[in-house]
C-alpha cells in the first residue's frame, strides 16, 4: 500500500501530538524544561495568530500590543473580581480582539510599510498608556497575576503544561479551520491582489477586520497564558522583541501555512535554548538574525518547504 | 514660563529634526531608486557613530573632521548590504524586506555588542563650552554647526541630483526603472549608489549625535530610526521636500508639545509631566496623518 501525502501529513500531526503529550514524562518533571516547553506552546499560538493576520497580507510589527492587553486585562480582572483564570484568559482575548478591530480600522487602507509602522506605533502607544494608568496597572512595576495552577499543588508546572497544551491544540485547530474556510481563501486572495479580490466580490474591509480580530483574540489568549504562567505582568510584555518573535518563528517555519509557525517556534526556540546552555548571549541574537536573513533570501517558503524542495529535486532526476 | 525657554526648545527641536532629516533622506533615496525600505537604517547610524568614535579616539582629530571618513566607511558597508541582502530579494514582495531588515537589526546590534560591548560611550565636542547668548537665550555652537552641516548635506544632494550626470541617472531610475535601463543607465549601479549615499547620510546623523554628547551604544539607532520612518511616512515615501518639512515638524513637535501640554494642564492647577509621551507623539501624528491620507502628506498615489 502506498502512503500518500495526506496520510504522511496526518501521521506527522499525530506523532507530534503524542510527543507533546509524552515529552514531560520522558524528560522527567524538570522545571526548567517544562517552562521552556510551556513558553514554546504559548509562542506557537502567538506565531500562528500573527501568521493568520499575515495571510491577509497585513504584516504587523506590533503584535505585542495584543499580547500585553490580553495579559493585563486577564490579570486585572482575575485580581479584582476573583474570577477563575481560565475564564479571564478568554476575556483578555476578547478585549484584545476589540482593540484589534480598532487598530485594524486604521490599517484597512494601509500598505506594507505603512501598516508595519502604524502597528509598531500602536504597541508603543499602548505601552505608554499602560504605564501612565499606574493606578490600575502598577506602572513600570507591573502587577502580580494568579498562577494558572496554584503553586500549592504538587507538580503544578506539569498540570500547567497539559492545560496549555490542550488550549494550544484547540487554538491550532480553530486557526486551521479558519485558514481552510472561505475566510482563509478570501484572506489569501486579498494578499495576492486586493483589487482583484474586490472585483471577485470579496468584502476586503470586513475580511481584513475579521483577520485582525481573530489574530488579536488568539494573541491575547497567548499573552494571558504567559503572564499567568509567570505569575506577574510588567509593561515589558509590550517589548519590541515580543512583537518580533512571532515574525521570526513564522518566517523561518513557513509563512501562510498552518504547520510553519509551529515548526518555526519549535526549531528556533530549541536553537535558542541550546545556545543559552552554551552561555551565549549576543551570539544567539546574531545567529537568529543570520538564520532569518538566510531564510528570507534562500528559503522564502520556510523550513516547512524543505521536504517539498527535496521531493521536486528527486522527481527531476 | 518665558518665551526664551520656548525658543531654546525650538532650537533643540530643530536639532532633533536635523538628525531625523538626515536619516529620512537616506531612506527616501533608497526607496526612490529601489522601492525597498531598509528598516535597519538606525543600525547604520549606530555604526556611523562608532566609526567616528574610534577614529576620533585613535587619531585625536577634531571630531567634525572625522565625519567624512565615517561617511566613506558606511558607504562601503551600504554597498555590501545592498549587494548581499537586498538585491537577492528585490521584487519578491514588500513583506520580505521587512523580515530581512529585522534580521539585519538583530545581526548588527549584537555584532556591535560583541565587538564593542554594550558600554555607553561618548566624546566631548571641542566646542562643548562655547555658546552664543542672545538676551536670555543660550545657543550652543554645536547646534548651529549641526544645523549648518545638515543644510550643506541637503544642498550638496540637491546639486548632485540636479546637475551631475550620475544624479540625473539616479532620478531617472527612480522615475521609471525600465525606461532608464533602455536609456543605457546601469540601474543596478544606481541601486548601489543610493544605498551608499543613504548609509553615508546615516553615518553623518550618527556622528552628529555622538559629537553633541549623546551616549552611543549598540542600541542607540532604534529610536532615531523609528522617528525617521515616521518622518518618511508622514512626508510621503520618496519625497525629499516632504522629509525635510516632516522632520522639522516632528523634531519641534515632540519637544514643544509635552511642554505645552504640561503648562496648559498647569493652568488648570494640575501638575503632570508629559515627558513619557515624547516618543509616542511621533506615532500619534503618524497615525492621524495616515488615517486622513494613507500615502502620507506628500506621497504619490501608489500603483
Amino acid at each position: 500500500m502506498k502512503l500518500d501525502r495526506l496520510n504522511i501529513k496526518t501521521g506527522i500531526e499525530v506523532v507530534t501530538l503524542i510527543l507533546a503529550f509524552l515529552l514531560p514524562l520522558i524528560l522527567g518533571i524538570n522545571q526548567y524544561l517544562l517552562t521552556v516547553l510551556i513558553l514554546m506552546l504559548v509562542f506557537t499560538m502567538y506565531a500562528s495568530a500573527w501568521n493568520l493576520l499575515a495571510t491577509s497580507g497585513q504584516g504587523s510589527l506590533g503584535h505585542a500590543a495584543f499580547f500585553g492587553i490580553g495579559g493585563y486585562v486577564s490579570a486585572i480582572i482575575s485580581n479584582s473580581f476573583g474570577l477563575p483564570v481560565l475564564l479571564t484568559i478568554v476575556i483578555g482575548g476578547f478585549f484584545a480582539a476589540a482593540i484589534g478591530v480598532l487598530i485594524g480600522l486604521t490599517c484597512v487602507r494601509l500598505k506594507a510599510w505603512f501598516l508595519a509602522m502604524v502597528t509598531f506605533g500602536f504597541a508603543i502607544i499602548i505601552q505608554t498608556i499602560t504605564v501612565e494608568l499606574s493606578g490600575l496597572t502598577g506602572g513600570w512595576d507591573g502587577l502580580p497575576a494568579k498562577k494558572l495552577v496554584p503553586v500549592t499543588i504538587t507538580n503544578h508546572v506539569m498540570y500547567e503544561y497539559y492545560i496549555i497544551l490542550a488550549i494550544a491544540v484547540v487554538v491550532t485547530v480553530i486557526i486551521y479551520m479558519i485558514m481552510k474556510s472561505k475566510m482563509g481563501l478570501a484572506l489569501e486572495a486579498i494578499r495576492e491582489n486586493e483589487l482583484e479580490a474586490k472585483v471577485m466580490g470579496i468584502n476586503v474591509t470586513v475580511y481584513k477586520l475579521k483577520a485582525f480580530a481573530a489574530s488579536a483574540f488568539f494573541t491575547g489568549i497567548a499573552g494571558a497564558l504567559e503572564i499567568h504562567h509567570f505569575g506577574y505582568v510588567t509593561p515589558e510584555v509590550y517589548g519590541i522583541d515580543i512583537s518580533f518573535w512571532p515574525i521570526i518563528y513564522s518566517v523561518s517555519g513557513g509563512l501562510y501555512t498552518i504547520g510553519g509557525p509551529i515548526l518555526g517556534t519549535v526549531v528556533i526556540t530549541t536553537i535558542w535554548e541550546v545556545l543559552r546552555s552554551f552561555g551565549m548571549t549576543y551570539g544567539r541574537f546574531i545567529l537568529i538574525g543570520l538564520i532569518l536573513i538566510l531564510i528570507v533570501i534562500f528559503l522564502p517558503k520556510g523550513l516547512i518547504s524543505i521536504p517539498e524542495k527535496i521531493r521536486s529535486k528527486f522527481l527531476k532526476n | 514660563m518665558d518665551i526664551g525657554v520656548y525658543i531654546q526648545i525650538l532650537v533643540w527641536g530643530i536639532y532633533a529634526g536635523c538628525i531625523y532629516i538626515l536619516l529620512a533622506i537616506g531612506l527616501n533615496l533608497i526607496f526612490g531608486v529601489m522601492k525597498v525600505v531598509n528598516f535597519a537604517h538606525g543600525e547604520l547610524l549606530m555604526f556611523g557613530a562608532y566609526a567616528t568614535f574610534w577614529i576620533y579616539t585613535f587619531s585625536g582629530l577634531n571630531p567634525y573632521l572625522v565625519i567624512p571618513l565615517a561617511m566613506i566607511i558606511l558607504a562601503i558597508l551600504g554597498v555590501f548590504i545592498e549587494r548581499l541582502c537586498f538585491r537577492p530579494i528585490m521584487g519578491t514582495g514588500k513583506l520580505n524586506e521587512i523580515f530581512l531588515s529585522l534580521g539585519l537589526i538583530y545581526l548588527f546590534q549584537n555584532l556591535a555588542a560583541v565587538f564593542w560591548t554594550t558600554d555607553s560611550r561618548s566624546i566631548h565636542s571641542p566646542f562643548s563650552n562655547v555658546s552664543i547668548s542672545i538676551g536670555s537665550i543660550n545657543l550652543p555652537v554645536d547646534y548651529i554647526i549641526i544645523i549648518a552641516i545638515t543644510a550643506i548635506c541637503l544642498i550638496a544632494l540637491q546639486l548632485f541630483m540636479k546637475k551631475a550626470t550620475l544624479g540625473r541617472a539616479m532620478r531617472a531610475t527612480s522615475q521609471n526603472r525600465e525606461a532608464a535601463t533602455l536609456m543605457g543607465i546601469n540601474v543596478e549601479r544606481m541601486d548601489m549608489l543610493s544605498f551608499a549615499l543613504g548609509a553615508a547620510f546615516a553615518a553623518t546623523a550618527g556622528s552628529l549625535c555622538l559629537i553633541t554628547g549623546q551616549m552611543v551604544n549598540p542600541y542607540v539607532g532604534s529610536i532615531p530610526a523609528i522617528e525617521a520612518f515616521a518622518v518618511v511616512i508622514i512626508g510621503g515615501l520618496g519625497s525629499i521636500p516632504g522629509a525635510i518639512i516632516a522632520g522639522l515638524t516632528l523634531g519641534i513637535a515632540e519637544n514643544v508639545v509635552p511642554l505645552l501640554m504640561q503648562s496648559s494642564v498647569g493652568l488648570l492647577g494640575i501638575e503632570m509631566s508629559f515627558s513619557a509621551w515624547k516618543d509616542t507623539i511621533a506615532f500619534i501624528i503618524l497615525i492621524i496623518v495616515l488615517v486622513i491620507r494613507p500615502t502620507g502628506i506628500f506621497g504619490e498615489k501608489e500603483e
